[in-house]
């Protein structure tokens, strides 16, 4: 009897000992995280990949734009329309609260988990990439695309859930720079803090880039991050972030880069929707809008949103409308269907209303607004922002050889058909930066980080929101706030 | 237990006679009692020796023994018998059948057990009691037969799959279904098919070929299945030959499929829907002139709602033969079925080959082989949810005044209302064609050796593999001259291999078996499937297809398992009975960390009537208490969730990856943790016998989608984390009315009560059922509730719907409600739920001689389903264009009219039809009467001149009335009471003959 349970047990032993192959399959199929993450090739497709969450409707897929333009009073809900969808009510009548806030938390850390992915590998295992013919230049571009990208994330989550006027310094946002367990608690950095991680992505990745490097592939070159981009996205920051001398240095890098030209007022009007922006013009970073994106947002992108027979949600206000001076190619208006392509605003086709309509998102005449919706490339840095930013900085205190404020503004005021200024001020900039960058996300953030009130009625509503209001930080997702113990909601919106 | 072991005792010994003196030779027969034949392989022992010898296949014996002695005969199913020699050279013997024995041994997890000695929760159906039913798998046929095990389905094509809950529902995202094991081996289960509506794995075994089918409920009898038993076990046993003279017999069935109808479910005629849609026009304030000219009266008529639908046909034919001597066993069958549905194109073929043979090579070494070859066959067309060539919807809404066919005699496409579909057209002209083809073969060999006595060690090792093919094809548009071709091949294979010891041991009262096993099994799924926009009409193989447009896909997945397990069972003197279970199971399925999981489960019962104090007890038969509890797992998910994924993600004219899981490494099962109490009774010599249950069946560790915080990268993470309970009684009684050699009366009678609720959802409150979010899971209701807008029901002032809407002062009682006339005020609320609340069945049967009649009925109770078609149907003049259901006449005319339908109005915009909407739930109780079948077995004196065995002639009817309330052909509408254009119940009627020799 006893030998069969040694034999048994033997087997047993045996058995288990192999079990551990056996119980392990792999997906071969689908790619497994590891797989993906495992050679050049991979990490490539991973970073190309990592863009797709900029085409979401919370960030340029529509809202974050369009969202900050109803917020500032740019646009509105049109009264006299037959329709509108209601999907702008939250950000037009100011009633944000923690369950109903943008999602751009969830996209923006979804596009920074898929950077540190590829981060955490070519920072631990960059002798595994380093195969066949690939260069340590070859990740070295991946690398500086990935913190780029990374950047750029952080840094529209600071723009929008944090101050960036100095003001509740302590309310950065989550500073997610490697890979995540999902039992992670991350708590708010500073604001601080933000910056110099978005400053110190930034300046490795302008360190890291090949210079003309331009990922391989693409449809649009301007809907990739490259050294311009980086630079023009540093500008932007040091702006922000009131490093005067520095903004206007790599503002100044952008100009004098010679890849740009200034859109004349003959192109102006015609510039927009534009399937892939060419070389020369202003276009220096975009995203790229189409279908067959991973991400698109479809009926809610912004083309049918700021379309009239579309949902209808997002018209341009006559507070923004009646700033331009007489001739001002930027404010020129037209009957849409009608005027496509020649005027800066329209009203509907019927002209049933006198209700204006932004042209910058007209789309590139892929679709229509009853069967398929219209896509848009929407762009997020281009060349009058650089003179603006530098115009701005100069006024502050940085210098620049050669460059004055008011040259930069009348650079920019020539090619609208706009008479040019005699003088400068702080005031003037800000409002060269309405009439010229409305409708691409600009001013709420503007306000925001230059400490101002806002005051705006128009005929629904009256708003007016001094530079301490708790909406210049909007709440954060309340199912957030619920999910990780350790982070804080922005003051004002209850616990 | 006892006595098998005597008989194989006198069987190894039977050649080592020894000689005593004045020995006689004695030679003699023995014969059943009841049918006069021979029982071979009879132990004939004498009397107080150890000697003895066995009868032959023809149930002859000799043997040399003392002219005084006394010789002991005994077979197993028989009651021992002892007949003296007296100096006699020929001693005959009649044995009678025990019939305690007869139902005596249940199959149960790794072995047999007598049902004496079960101390969990089992139910069992015999072969006799699914044979007969014209339903063509087995699972058809155990609808209502067994307490607590309830069998619906969506689709009552044939040759579809059934949903069936054993102990109600237990999981969100893992699955409900049962695990299968045939002859010792788990095997494949449900739908493998592609593109057809629904396939059936288990389909592929032939119902004839089932002897025993054996349910386990209970975690004591199913835990022994670890990580798949969280849903039950069904185990099959299939037919072996018997040891004796070999027989043969031959079956054909004919019968007929038609739709069933009991509760007059109809539609408008013409006059009705012109009268309707006049009303409709009036109300709108326009008149029937802007819609209709009175014209359409005119012209000859169809009826669709009879028309689309066909008697279908159905035949069987199946051969068997089956023989065993005391060494070699073996039963084999071939068999041939064909079924029409009811729809046109439904079409469901079946062969099936089965060889089982079983061999002893020496004493105490034996193999067997169960090999099962099928082939199946299913045909239909998209007729799911609302297909416009599904006929079942169709049928209902294309106007009577559209014809049949046009002019020339052509099926008529001009079917605005259908948006230009004729199903007549697709299912028999357009050339369209849907099927899968599924080849299906379950090959198991064993060996069971025992090296020393009361040690068994067997080995049983199978493999099972199913090929499928599968195409889509649509016919091209009138005038065109290319159609869209798909096409799928897939491939399952699954290897097992299950080891086990088994060691009995009895000395005085105590009986003790034990039991040590492993098992190891990989599954592995993969296809491939083709799309082909442009192929030539004439040729429509992918041979013509244009390569450029052409696309492929293939996939693979694979999965494996390790299990280890081991069983004790105890009793002492028949009273007291322990068992208890472990088992280790390891599973690719799950996480790194949480690749092995434990199971187990530990019960007793008291046999109180083995008691001395009742012992003398002339009315008691059997008195049993039986309690258990157990954990037992759910491991059907798909494979590979615990690992991270990327997957492509197009941007910028570019492919990208992206994530889109994260790993999960701690994944594991759900867990089913179970107690069951249990009473066993039989009164009056086991002619009256039944048992009541109760369980509490608590599910932890549920596989949801648990929120993460979105700085992870992600949103949510599957995980385990909530619970469930399933709690419920069980009650069964069967009694012998009359119990006489000519004539019987049985009657039988299940029902069980099961009620369901969920505990825990992580972080929500409530989840959209992934079937349709009408249905939530909400944490403190039943598994489903169905979420409705509020219906009250017709404005008898104004004849609009009524609705309720919430009441502010009381916004938490349901009880508390305003009526408005606003749908867009309407509340929502839990309204009820699908499951039922009481199910059950009972059965009788008479038999006098040869002649028997049997029925079967089956009863649902407490459920509602949701007839979301009235959407479409009963549309109060939304559709202008459908024909409408008959009971849509019935509406508003003035003042003061309650319970009728809200007034039509042409274009009506006033979402009193609304999709989401309590108005469309009704109550969907049934009283089935599921089978009856009269039978007839010509007297064995006449078969006996003409040299046969046996021949038998049968009537059966499937379903073939149902009492109920559910305005649609028939009230089943699967676990969910949903679908959409559902495939209905239908009727069959068979009859058949069946001759064996």
């Amino acid at each position: 009897m006893k030998k069969y349970f040694v034999i048994a047990l033997l087997a047993v032993v045996a058995l288990t000992t192999s079990c551990k192959g056996w119980l392990t399959e792999e997906p071969v199929m689908s790619q497994s995280t590891e797989l993906t993450l495992s050679d050049y090739d991979g990490l490539n497709k991973a970073v190309g990949g990592a863009y797709t969450p900029l085409c979401d409707g919370t960030w340029y897929g529509a809202f974050y734009v369009l969202d900050a333009e109803m917020r500032a009073g740019n646009a509105r809900i049109p009264a006299n329309t037959e329709f509108t969808s209601g999907r702008m009510m939250v950000p037009y009548y100011m009633t944000y609260e923690p369950s109903a806030t943008s999602g751009l938390w969830t996209y923006a850390y979804y596009l920074i988990s898929c950077t540190n992915n590829v981060l955490d590998v070519i920072d631990n295992r960059i002798n595994d990439l380093l195969t066949g013919s690939v260069t340590q230049q070859d990740i070295d571009n991946l690398k500086a695309e990935a913190l780029a990208l990374r950047a750029l994330a952080h840094f529209d989550l600071l723009r929008l859930y944090g101050r960036t006027d100095g003001s509740n310094g302590e309310f950065g946002v989550c500073l997610i720079t490697t890979p995540q367990l999902p039992t992670d608690m991350p708590a708010r950095a500073t604001v601080a803090q933000t910056f110099e991680s978005i400053i110190n992505d930034l300046t490795t990745a302008e360190s890291l880039m090949a210079p003309g490097y331009v990922r391989g592939g693409v449809a649009d070159t301007k809907a990739t991050i490259t050294p311009n981009v980086i630079k023009a996205l540093l500008a932007r920051v040091y702006l922000y972030n009131k490093n005067w001398q520095k903004a206007a240095d790599y503002a100044t890098a952008i100009i004098n880069s010679n890849e740009y030209t200034l859109w004349t007022a003959d192109e102006y009007t015609s510039v927009w929707g534009k399937e892939v922006a060419g070389k020369g013009g202003e276009v220096i970073f975009e995203v790229y809008g189409k279908q067959a994106n991973a991400y698109d947002e479809y009926w809610e992108g912004p083309s049918h949103m700021t379309n009239p027979v579309g949902y209808a949600d997002c018209a341009a206000s006559s507070a923004l409308t009646s700033l331009f001076d007489a001739g001002d190619v930027r404010g020129t208006t037209g009957v849409r269907g009608k005027d496509d392509g020649n005027v800066m605003f329209a009203t509907d086709a019927a002209q049933a209303s006198n209700t204006l309509w932004t042209m910058k998102y007209m789309g590139k005449g892929e679709g229509n607004a009853t069967t398929t919706p219209d896509v848009n490339n929407v762009i997020v840095l281009r060349l009058s922002e650089m003179y603006l930013i530098r115009a701005e900085a100069i006024l502050n205190g940085a210098s620049v050889a050669g460059a004055t404020a008011l040259s930069d503004i009348n650079a920019i005021r020539a090619n609208r058909n706009a008479a040019a200024l005699t003088s400068a001020s702080k005031q003037d900039v800000a409002k060269e930066r309405i009439l010229e960058l409305n409708f691409e996300g600009h001013l709420w953030f503007d306000l925001d980080r230059t400490g101002s009130t806002l005051s705006y009625a128009d005929g629904t509503v009256t708003r007016e929101l001094d530079a301490n209001s708790k909406f210049w930080a909007l709440p954060i997702p309340k199912s957030q706030i619920d999910l990780n113990e350790n982070l804080k909601q922005n003051p004002g919106y209850g616990v | 237990m006892k006595k098998t072991r005597f008989v194989l005792t006198c069987l190894l010994l039977a050649v080592s006679s020894v000689l005593f003196a004045q020995n006689i030779q004695v030679r003699g027969t023995v014969t059943d009692a009841s049918t006069g034949e021979p029982v071979p392989f009879a132990a004939v022992q004498i009397q107080g020796t150890t000697t003895g010898t066995a009868t032959d296949a023809n149930g002859v014996y000799t043997i040399t023994a003392p002219s005084k002695a006394t010789l002991v005969f005994s077979s197993m199913g028989y009651q021992t018998q002892s007949v003296a020699i007296e100096g006699r050279a020929v001693v005959n013997c009649i044995l009678a059948v025990d019939s305690e024995f007869l139902d005596d041994v249940i199959v149960v997890g790794y072995g047999t057990t007598r049902r004496e000695a079960k101390t969990g929760a089992v139910a069992t159906v015999s072969s006799e009691e699914i044979a007969q039913v014209p339903a063509t798998s087995v699972d058809k046929m155990l609808a209502g037969k067994m307490a607590g095990v309830t069998i619906s389905s969506e689709y009552g094509q044939p040759g579809s799959n059934s949903q069936i809950r054993i102990r109600g529902t237990s999981s969100i995202n893992a699955g409900n279904e049962p695990l299968w094991v045939v002859d010792g081996i788990p095997v494949m289960s449900g739908d493998q098919g592609y593109f057809t509506n629904s396939t059936n794995a288990i389909g592929a075994i032939n119902p004839n070929d089932i002897e025993s089918l054996t349910v386990l409920k209970d975690a004591a009898a199913a835990s022994i299945y670890g990580s798949r038993a969280a849903n039950g076990v069904i185990l099959v046993t299939t037919k072996s030959g018997k040891a004796g003279k070999a027989s043969f017999s031959a079956r054909a069935k004919y019968g007929v499929t038609t739709i069933a109808n009991d509760n007059n479910f109809s539609v408008m005629n013409a006059q009705e829907l012109y009268d309707f849609y006049s009303a409709a026009a009036t109300n709108a304030g326009k008149t029937i002139g802007d819609y209709y000219s009175p014209s359409v009266l005119d012209g000859p008529m169809t009826d669709w709602f009879h028309d689309l639908f066909r008697v279908g046909k159905m035949q069987e034919y199946e051969i068997n033969a089956q023989a065993g001597t005391d060494k070699s066993k073996f039963y084999s069958s071939l068999s041939y079925s064909d079924t029409e549905g009811v729809a046109y194109a439904t079409h469901y073929k079946r062969l099936t080959g089965r060889i089982n043979s079983d061999y002893k090579l020496t004493s105490n070494l034996e193999i067997g082989t169960r090999v099962n070859l099928a082939y199946t066959e299913n045909r239909d067309t998209e007729m799911q949810s609302l297909y416009y060539s599904n006929p079942f919807f169709a049928g209902l809404s294309i106007r009577p005044w559209t014809p049949m066919k046009d002019e020339n005699g052509e099926w008529n496409v001009n079917i605005p209302e259908n948006s230009n579909t004729n199903p007549m057209f697709v299912a028999l002209a357009h050339g369209e064609d849907q099927w899968e083809k599924q080849f299906r073969t379950q090959a198991a060999m064993f060996l069971q050796w025992e090296p020393v006595k009361n040690l068994v060690i067997k080995t049983n090792n199978m493999f099972e593999t199913t090929f499928g093919q599968g195409v889509r094809y649509w016919g091209p548009d009138p005038g065109d001259t290319e159609g869209v071709l798909q096409g799928s091949r897939s491939q399952y294979l699954q290897l097992t291999t299950s080891n086990t010891v088994t060691y009995t041991m009895d000395f005085d009262d105590h009986n003790i078996r034990l039991l040590a096993g492993q098992e190891a099994m990989r599954r592995t799924y993969e296809g491939m499937y083709g799309y082909a926009p442009t192929v030539d009409a004439k040729i429509p193989y992918f041979s013509t297809s244009i390569a450029s447009e052409s696309q492929i896909e293939d996939w693979f997945n694979a999965r494996t398992m390790l299990s280890f397990f081991g069983n004790v069972d105890y009793n002492y003197a028949n009273k007291y009975f322990v068992s208890a279970s472990i088992r280790e199971d390891g599973s690719s399925l799950f996480g790194a960390k949480n690749k092995w999981g434990t199971f187990w489960s530990a019960a007793a019962s008291w046999n109180i009537s083995n008691e001395e104090f009742l012992s003398d007890s002339k009315w008691l038969s059997l008195l049993k208490l039986r309690a258990s509890y157990g954990v037992n797992g759910n491991n059907n998910i798909s494979a590979y969730q615990s690992y991270a994924v990327y997957s492509s993600a197009a941007y910028n004219g570019a492919n990208g990856m992206m994530p889109t899981r994260p790993s999960n490494e701690t994944l594991s099962w759900e867990k089913n943790k179970t107690w069951n109490i249990g009473l066993d009774f039989a009164f009056l010599n086991n002619r009256i016998s039944g048992q009541v249950d109760v369980y509490d069946r608590l599910t932890t560790d549920m596989l949801l989608d648990k929120q993460v915080p979105a700085t992870s990268g992600f949103t949510s993470n599957f995980m385990n984390i909530g619970s469930m309970r399933n709690r419920g009684v069980e009650f069964q009684l069967e009694g012998d009315v009359i119990r006489t050699r000519d004539f019987n009366w049985t009657l039988g009678f299940n029902m069980a009560i099961n009620r369901s609720k969920v505990l825990d959802l992580g972080d929500d409150e409530w989840m959209a059922s992934s079937y349709d979010s009408r249905l939530r899971h909400v944490v403190g209701r039943e598994f489903y509730s169905f979420y409705l807008r509020d219906y009250y029901g017709v404005d008898p002032t104004n004849g609009e719907a009524l609705w309720r809407a919430t009441d502010p002062e009381h916004p938490d009682d349901d009880s508390y409600y305003l009526l408005t006339n606003d749908f867009s005020k309407s509340r929502y609320i839990y309204a009820g739920s699908p499951e039922a609340k009481l199910t059950g069945g009972f059965n009788t049967s008479i038999s006098y001689k040869g002649l028997s009649l049997s029925a079967f009925f089956e009863f649902k109770t407490g459920n509602y389903v949701y007839v979301g078609e009235m959407r479409y149907l009963n549309a109060d003049g939304n559709q202008m264009t459908m024909n409408q259901v008959s009971s849509a006449a019935n509406y508003w005319k003035e003042p003061g009219d309650t319970g009728v339908n809200p007034k039509p109005i042409a274009g009506n915009a006033t979402n009193s039809y609304n999709i989401s909407s309590t108005r469309w739930m009704q109550k969907g109780d049934y009283l089935r009467i599921k089978d009856v079948t009269i039978s007839y077995n010509l007297p064995e004196k006449l078969l006996k001149s003409i040299n046969m065995k046996g021949i038998r002639l049968y009537v059966s009817a499937l379903n073939p009335y149902t009492f109920h309330d559910v305005y649609w052909w028939d009230p089943e509408r699967g676990e969910e009471g949903m679908g959409f254009g559902i495939y209905p119940q239908t009727k069959s009627y068979a009859g058949g003959i069946e001759i064996s020799f």
